[in-house]
């Protein structure tokens, strides 16, 4: 009776396990089909070269949307501009976003489908 | 959290890099897989030399991962000690210890860069089980360097696509834990099945 038991809940725990194998090896290829279409959201913790660098858009272009003066090895990130400039960061990243449409980079849905880390 | 370790990281660098790393060696669930491919972004911008983030990764989890062995080997005795009658008596985890000993090294290996959530658990049980430290370190060494090589080149390679790119290498992992649940459960089954057929 008690090894009926167990091979209901092992039988039953490995189909779970199959059934998540199988779930989030499909949600894997379809993030590898959208890493060869999806241009990266900006988020506050990108420093503005690392933008430039993910969108191929010359730096001082994204700091003449901000109005600052384009500095050596800043490695700031958004949110710490904001904070010196006291302005909100999602204002910044507005102007980034509207620099970038304006040089022909087309921005992706804020949504990406599919999980984070572990 | 997430957010301010990577303003943390893009910011500070290596020594970022190298406390987040062993804190989640020690079981923290920390967002290591996206610290590492934006650290490969890093390096093809510039910011930080390749050898320094690989050395930085691997010695920041190697030294997380002695913390849990060290926790589990002398922490872990003790209350196993304490409980080894619930756990189904001393025969039974002299049983578990025996298995652990014998695919301990491969079990410290592929969790240090392939099933990743699994590590932690790996670095306590292999210190309860009293495998080998010697062993553990040189499997410890060999899996947490190809990580972090792996990851911090694929990093390097889609430099401009780390986000997605961390999307698909979270999925596949947990898509490599669910296959190993899998079929482990699938050798038991099997076993029980075998144990449970009528003689002839």
């Amino acid at each position: 009776m008690r090894r009926a038991s167990t091979l209901v809940v092992l039988s039953a725990a490995f189909c779970l396990a199959i059934a998540g194998t199988f779930i989030f090896a499909y949600r894997a290829g379809r993030h590898a089909h959208l890493l060869r279409w999806e241009n990266e959201p900006i988020r506050p913790w990108m420093s503005v070269p690392f933008i430039a660098h993910t969108h191929h858009v010359p730096a001082n272009v994204l700091y003449s949307a901000i109005g600052l003066e384009p500095r050596p090895h800043d490695r700031r990130p958004l949110r710490a501009i904001a904070r010196e400039r006291d302005r909100p960061v999602g204002e910044l990243i507005r102007n980034l976003e509207q620099a970038l449409a304006s040089a022909g980079h087309v921005h992706p849905a804020p949504e990406s489908p599919g999980g984070r880390s572990p | 959290m997430r957010e301010q370790l990577l303003a943390a990281l893009s910011q500070y660098g290596s020594p970022v890099l190298f406390g987040v790393t062993a804190v989640a060696a020690i079981g923290l669930p920390l967002p290591v897989t996206l610290l590492l491919v934006v650290t490969g972004s890093l390096v093809a911008q510039g910011v930080i030399p390749l050898w320094v983030a690989i050395a930085a990764a691997s010695a920041g989890a190697i030294s997380g991962d002695q913390i849990g062995y060290i926790v589990g080997r002398w922490g872990g005795t003790a209350l196993l000690a304490r409980f080894s009658g619930a756990l189904g008596g001393a025969g039974k985890l002299a049983a578990a210890e025996a298995h652990a000993r014998r695919w301990g090294g491969p079990g410290v290996f592929f969790t240090r860069w392939l099933a990743t959530p699994l590590g932690s658990v790996i670095n306590l049980s292999s210190g309860i089980a009293e495998y080998p430290w010697i062993r553990f370190v040189l499997w410890d060494v060999l899996g947490e360097v190809l990580g972090a090589v792996i990851y911090i080149l694929l990093g390097r390679v889609f430099s401009d696509r780390v986000l997605a790119l961390n999307d698909l290498l979270s999925n596949f992992t947990w898509a490599m834990v669910a296959l190993l649940v899998a079929l482990w459960l699938g050798w038991k089954l099997w076993g029980l099945r075998r144990s449970t057929r009528p003689l002839p």
